[in-house]
């Protein structure tokens, strides 16, 4: 069984709810797997913390209630008895009541009118955009960037997606989709440059819990060191305290190459200070 | 899709007759359409040459002799190319030629239309070596160098242990690069016009170059570690990546290596 199967039966295998043969393929993982031994603590502790959790939730007392419609009933209140300035109101109050006056003041609108009909003429070419035209506008071309990215990152030649990675540095870095693609490419792309230059781009979304798990887990499954050096360097960048178990765990695996158990051993250092 | 696989009978008689000189020559089927080689060894050298000519040839200098393989199962509409122990598949499908080699070393020399793209993988063993090739090519090695000269188009070539030497004639305008070993140097001839923004990194080496790189202060931010309050020390180290561009800049090109030394020259 490999890890990925592994993770897959995980919560069949936590709610017991394996065939007896599975359970026995997976318990033997589990002896040869530090990670997946880890992965199913974790989450095995947070199963059992669900199981504790009392059947039904406490029922709010009777006076919550009361004190509920008594709040409401005030707020009714305040409102109907609050006097009226509504914007009509305040328009209407701002008309003068003799004709005289009204007549002068429609006479001014209508010469302000016509000037500024006359301004506006003349300066048509240059039409001001508007604060919410440019917000569109910006989403269009983030959205753009995001589509140029996302469709690059899966093409056959692993030159266009090399270009895609760099086209992932041009979009927000909340964008969960391009991320998803990033984190797709690091673990899964048939070339070491372009799985190198991911990492590089996953910088830009360090902020977010998911890349600094993604990266973690994605040390082991490289086969190329500079990636995996790439990956413990970026932790150290991003100052992913977490990492620190795994790091030792590597430092420490015979399996993996020396310079990289001695990055690891360094990045723990730097994390630790 | 369309799938049609061209499957080469006779070349396991050729390939099998004799030590030296094998030869088989495979057609594309549209030789005025993009062409693709794809070549994948877990031991041997590869050596790849464009020439003026549609077909590809492949030459097979294997030395080792050993008693013929039945294949165990054969599978549906596929042939297998034996040579003595060196199990070679050889398959044109969608003007992509693949050829995968199975065990023991080999030792292939190949030439192909100068217009066709390569995806090269090999682990163990030799080099991989592109001559006179215009188009994109993608090479991996683990054990070995990898020698690209000649070429116009777009490179991407990793190796762990051994050396990356790239020369191109001319790039295309658009394309990213990236060259990059563990061990070893590497070493990239570029055109003098050639524009790019360019990003190299090396932990244990040095940076050649007689290209006049303008460093930008972007990128990331130098780290600064204070720690004055627990030993008065207070350093500033910058990344070790550092990024430029040449000749105003262009498309991204990377440069790692991790105890190596990175050279880029000015053809």
């Amino acid at each position: 069984m490999n890890c990925d199967l592994a993770r897959l039966i995980l919560p069949e295998y936590l709610s017991q709810s394996l065939g007896e043969s599975q359970e026995l393929a997976f318990a033997a993982h589990l002896a040869t797997c530090d990670a997946c031994r880890a992965e199913t603590e974790r989450l095995g502790s947070l199963w059992r913390g669900l199981a504790l959790l009392p059947d039904t939730l406490p029922e709010p007392g009777a006076n919550v209630r009361d004190r509920f419609y008594e709040s409401l009933a005030a707020y009714r209140h305040g409102l109907e008895s609050a006097p009226k300035h509504g914007f009509k109101e305040k328009l209407a109050a701002l008309w003068p009541k003799q004709a005289a006056f009204q007549m002068a003041i429609s006479f001014a609108l209508l010469v302000m009118g016509i000037g500024v009909g006359y301004e506006m003429q003349r300066e048509k070419p240059v039409q001001p955009v508007v604060g919410s035209e440019l917000a569109q506008l910006r989403g269009e071309v983030s959205n753009m960037r995001q589509m140029v990215a996302l469709s690059l990152m899966q093409q056959q030649s692993a030159g266009e997606r090399l270009r895609g990675v760099s086209w992932a540095y041009r979009v927000e870095s909340t964008d969960t989709e391009v991320l998803s693609a990033l984190l797709t490419t690091v673990n899964n792309d048939d070339s070491v440059n372009v799985r190198l230059s991911a990492v590089g781009a996953l910088h830009a979304f360090g902020a977010s819990p998911v890349t600094r798990a993604a990266i973690v887990q994605s040390i082991r499954k490289q086969t190329s060191p500079l990636v995996q050096i790439a990956l413990i360097e970026l932790l150290v960048d991003l100052k992913v305290t977490d990492a620190a178990p795994e790091l030792k765990r590597l430092a420490s695996d015979n399996t993996i190459d020396l310079s990289v158990r001695e990055r690891a051993n360094w990045a723990l250092g730097k994390l630790l200070q | 899709m369309l799938r049609n696989l061209i499957i080469f009978a006779a070349a396991s008689m050729m390939l099998a007759a004799q030590n030296s000189g094998d030869k088989v020559t495979v057609p594309f089927r549209d030789p005025s359409g993009p062409k693709t080689l794809k070549v994948s060894l877990l031991n041997g050298t590869v050596s790849i040459r464009g020439y003026d000519g549609k077909d590809a040839t492949i030459e097979t200098a294997a030395h080792i002799s050993g008693r013929e393989r039945r294949p165990s199962h054969v599978p549906e509409g596929m042939h297998r190319i034996d040579n003595d122990g060196m199990g070679l598949d050889v398959v044109e499908e969608n003007n992509t030629i693949t050829i995968v080699g199975h065990n023991s070393s080999a030792h292939l020399n190949i030439q192909v239309p100068m217009q066709t793209s390569l995806v090269l993988r090999s682990v163990n063993g030799g080099a991989i070596v592109v001559e006179n090739i215009s188009g994109s090519i993608d090479a991996n090695h683990t054990n070995g160098g990898i020698t690209i000269t000649n070429v116009s188009g777009s490179v991407l070539a990793n190796t762990t242990n051994g050396k990356v030497t790239v020369s191109l004639n001319k790039v295309s305008g658009d394309k990213a690069m990236s060259f990059t070993s563990f061990n070893g140097t590497v070493d990239v001839t570029l055109p003098a016009d050639v524009k790019a923004n360019v990003m190299m990194k090396t932990n244990n080496g040095e940076i050649w170059s007689d290209f006049d790189i303008k460093l930008s202060a972007s990128g990331k931010a130098p780290v600064v570690e204070d720690t004055r309050s627990k030993n008065g020390k207070y350093k500033v180290h910058l990344d070790r990546a550092m990024y430029g561009s040449i000749n105003g800049g262009g498309p991204e090109m990377q440069f790692v290596t991790y105890n190596g030394s990175i050279l880029i020259h000015k053809k």
